[in-house]
């Protein structure tokens, strides 16, 4: 049998990362639209986590990659960036963040998930996960959608 | 280097909230996992396969030696596919009959099983499966294969002989 698909190995990081933040829908838009704005990680990032304010990805095709994100207060912070079609894993010395993506039908299921790094603050980020970690995915995949219909 | 080498720096790194050695592993392991739940959960492999990798990243911060990790892999694998196999529950448990080696039957550690062994074993019930699957496959003593179960060493030992006599009567049908 094949193992599993993308989407489902993110489940199992989000479990392993224990992430508050974790959720997937469906879009009904194509794969390689939706895909095109999650990997476009310089162009859209920004617009997509409001706390981004700017994500530098040196060029090329390689599959890991240091990328520098500056937040809107504008600290800035090297990321570790693993991305490939339908995957992606970027993760600083504080904060982690995964996106999965499976075509399903003419649509897309999309799946993201977020965390804290340092394992001390697990029960601040448990306590704000319906707060915070609900919102923060339904205004995401908003945005993933409404970027992808644009392009 | 043996995978359980492999698999300890990336243990000690993912305990430690690395994504990146998280994916590693998870990629490392996937086929083991799949492999035994193949075996012990054949109708329900892809459910087995998710619940056991679920648990296993779950638990991955109370392992305390990532030396260990393949046989804890194991077990946790096991206990959860017993379980996705037994919440399905379409078996026919068969009678005890002659006796041959099994061994001859099943090719060797960490190869793929035959679609004809494979579909043996799936015909026989979730307890007989996982015995012959630990003591053919995974090569375990019944003592080991005892504690991961968590039943007597008699009870092992019973269902070991009862399981090998299902196969081999499936085997020769």
């Amino acid at each position: 049998m094949n193992g599993p698909d993308r989407i489902a190995r993110l489940q199992v990081l989000a479990a392993g990362l224990r992430a508050p933040l974790y959720a997937e829908l469906r879009l009904e838009l194509p794969f390689d639209r939706v895909w095109a704005v999650v990997a476009d990680l310089e162009g859209e990032l920004p617009h997509l986590i409001s706390f981004v304010r700017e994500f530098r990805v040196p060029a090329g095709d390689s599959e890991l990659k240091q990328a520098e994100a500056v937040d809107v207060l504008g600290l800035r912070g090297p990321f570790e960036v693993r991305l490939r079609p339908g995957w992606c894993l970027m993760q600083s010395r504080l904060v982690t963040m995964g996106m999965a993506a499976e075509p399903d039908g003419g649509g897309t299921r999309l799946a993201v998930c977020g965390a804290l790094r340092p394992a001390a603050l697990g029960p601040v980020q448990r306590g704000y996960r319906r707060l915070i970690g609900e919102r923060r995915a339904r205004a995401f995949f908003r945005e993933v959608e409404r970027r992808a219909r644009l392009r | 280097m043996r995978p359980w080498e492999v698999a300890a720096p990336l243990v000690r790194a993912a305990q430690r909230g690395d994504a990146l050695a998280m994916d590693d592993l998870l990629k490392l392991i996937t086929p083991y996992v799949t492999r035994l739940c193949a075996s012990i959960a054949p109708a329900d492999t892809a459910d087995a396969v998710q619940e056991s990798l679920l648990a296993v990243f779950r638990g991955l911060r109370g392992l305390r030696d990532p030396v260990a990790c393949y046989g804890w892999v194991r077990a946790v694998t096991v206990r959860e596919a017993v379980r996705v196999a037994r919440r399905t529950g379409a078996e026919t448990p068969a009678d005890p009959e002659q006796i041959t080696r099994l061994r001859d039957l099943l090719p060797a550690t960490g190869t793929e099983l035959t679609a004809e062994v494979r579909d043996l074993l799936a015909r026989l019930p979730v307890q007989h499966r996982t015995v012959l699957v630990l003591r053919e496959l995974e090569g375990l003593d019944e003592r080991t294969m005892a504690e991961l179960l968590d039943i007597p060493e008699g009870t092992v030992k019973s269902r070991l002989s009862r399981a090998r006599s299902s196969f081999r009567k499936a085997w020769t049908r």
